[in-house]
């Protein structure tokens, strides 16, 4: 196992780890990291993935308009709006 | 013991008491109790009309399946104007316009909501210990040590508690990789976790979306099948929701086993165990073989990756659900200069240590380099061990193991994760199978604490499995002890 850059991979997460705790959270990736490896021995070469249990297949619905989340519903739990939008500090200069 | 759903109905239609003073009973109890068991309680003014309509059909003489019966409901399921935080500082501020599958149904069938039971943040969890609002108490104490705080289990641990010491009727939980049937076993109640695809996930606060499922966790056998007629139900906004036929789960469940009956106990899940959870599986042996019930050994082949294999893809899941909160649209906001500085502050003070912890393990397994090792490998042994179960399956009709391999332990107790991850080792290959699984109680440790055992059956066979949950639950007789 190559050594965890926890930097990298909150800068992945969109996380920005205290500095004090960026220890903590290497080691404890490095020991979980270490204790899955054992999945590495077993021989999977035959062995399709599985993503879904019960495979069966996805049931479609008919086309039909249905009036919940109104642009209201959807803007009430904003932390900030403006008008019909989400407002966030400005993106482009 | 407790009263089940069908009994508080009878007094209810003998109008022995009425559904208002039901939940005013239940509702007392729940607010004078110190297990932390509800992140919210809904006063009567709350759910006032819902009780009038309640009582209205009852004097009628047509009360719904579940017609005023007082639930708890996982914070973690979103409730139509009522607060739902999956016990996390990100959406403690968060009111969802929606209510979800489940409680709908719920709602549908008469139940009321008495309020938002405390749980793991964001399900993540064993022992209730990383919600955001504090820890939740085991109501049972361990006779040698009684001024000890223990954990009910999680991660729907104060759904466990409430139901057991009885501020609620039954709860509803969600199950990741043991997060009813552990709980369930651990504050000495019933819990059912279905065949994935069963409960609609539609409106619960998601975790790993290919492992998730909705069921109840209850005082008894029966009350759990009257709790999934109600929420078994196709949904068409849930792509993974099965659309099978669906069975009456309660009608018949007493009734007597017309076939014989083959129950397989794995021997590698009994090996290290404690005296005291091998003898629940031998008083459950000795129960049930007067009822034409054959008990075989049997032996799965993936027993030792099943902890790696969903601490891989749940975490990975995870790390994806959870980029969805990004301080914008819902939930906590944490200033910053940039957008880029709202989303790492919103993220990094919203969420917990546990929470953390998962997502940077689902971020590296997914990452360049390292996604075909660990990510697409855990996938494919995923593969290996629901071929697994369905060998075993082709001999027996159901499995039989200890729910959890330790009674309820203290509060504090289990700082490092890996030895709380292995709270969930009988548990977490059926979540990965996506088999049906419950969890009945037993008997009590040498501490006095309850145990559980359980029970495991092939896809959608839930009546089945109800029917010798039952049989054991009648012939264990826990609850009258």
């Amino acid at each position: 196992m190559s050594n965890i850059d926890i930097k990298r991979i909150s800068y992945l997460a969109k996380l920005k780890l205290p500095h004090e705790k960026e220890e903590f959270y290497a080691n404890s990736l490095k020991d979980i990291i270490k204790w899955v490896d054992n999945l590495k021995k077993i021989d999977t070469s035959e062995t399709e993935p599985l993503h879904n249990v019960t495979e069966k297949t996805v049931s479609i619905r008919k086309d039909e308009i249905n009036k919940s989340n109104s642009v209201d519903d959807v803007l009430s739990n904003a932390p900030e709006r403006a008008q019909n939008f989400f407002k966030v500090p400005k993106v482009v200069e | 013991m407790k009263s089940s759903i069908s009994h508080i109905k009878d007094s209810l239609r003998d109008k022995k008491i009425s559904v208002e003073e039901l939940y005013d009973e239940f509702l007392i109890k729940a607010k004078s109790s110190k297990t932390n068991s509800f992140n919210l309680l809904l006063d009567k003014e709350n759910n006032i009309l819902s009780i009038k309509e309640s009582q209205k059909r009852y004097e009628n003489g047509n009360p719904l399946p579940l017609d005023g019966i007082p639930l708890g409901i996982k914070d973690l399921f979103c409730t139509k104007g009522i607060r739902t935080t999956a016990s996390s500082k990100i959406l403690s501020n968060f009111t969802p316009n929606y209510e979800s599958f489940v409680t709908q149904k719920l709602l549908d069938d008469g139940s009321i909501f008495i309020g938002k039971n405390n749980c793991d943040e964001f399900a993540m969890g064993s022992s209730n210990e990383t919600s955001f609002f504090g820890p939740v108490k085991n109501p049972w104490k361990n006779k040698n040590a009684p001024t000890e705080d223990l954990v009910p289990g999680g991660s729907s641990g104060g759904s466990a508690a409430a139901v057991a010491e009885g501020t609620c009727v039954a709860s509803m939980g969600t199950d990741t990789g043991g997060s009813i049937r552990q709980p369930a076993s651990l504050c000495g109640i019933v819990g059912l976790k279905p065949t994935f695809g069963s409960c609609s996930r539609w409106g619960i606060v998601a975790f790993a979306s290919s492992l998730d499922q909705a069921g109840p966790l209850t005082n008894s056998v029966e009350d759990a099948a009257l709790i999934l007629n109600s929420i078994n139900k196709h949904d068409f906004n849930d792509t993974t929701s099965s659309n099978h036929v669906r069975e009456d789960y309660s009608n018949g469940i007493n009734d007597k086993l017309d076939q014989k009956i083959k129950i397989g106990i794995p021997s590698d899940y009994l090996k290290d165990v404690s005296g005291d959870i091998l003898s629940q599986i031998e008083n459950t042996k000795k129960a049930l073989i007067k009822h034409n019930v054959e008990f075989v050994d049997v032996e799965f082949k993936t027993t030792e990756y099943a902890l790696s294999t969903y601490y891989i893809l749940a975490p990975a899941e995870a790390s994806s659900n959870l980029a969805r909160y990004d301080g914008i649209r819902y939930g906590v906001r944490e200033d910053g200069k940039s957008l880029d500085d709202i989303y790492l502050n919103s993220r990094t003070k919203g969420f917990g240590d546990e929470v953390t912890r998962r997502i940077l393990i689902g971020a590296y397994v997914l990452s360049a380099g390292y996604y075909d090792a660990y990510y697409r490998q855990a996938q494919k042994v995923r593969r290996l061990i629901k071929d697994d179960f369905q060998r075993i399956f082709k001999d027996v009709d159901f499995i039989l193991t200890p729910t959890t391999p330790n009674e309820a332990f203290k509060i504090g107790d289990k700082l490092d994760p890996i030895s709380m991850y292995k709270n969930d080792i009988y548990t977490v290959p059926t979540s990965l199978a996506g088999l049906p699984g419950i969890s009945i109680p037993s008997g009590l440790s040498t501490n006095g604490l309850p145990l559980g055992i359980q029970f495991i059956g092939n896809y959608f066979e839930e009546k089945k499995l109800l029917q010798i949950a039952a049989l054991a639950e009648k012939e264990l007789n826990f609850n009258e002890r």
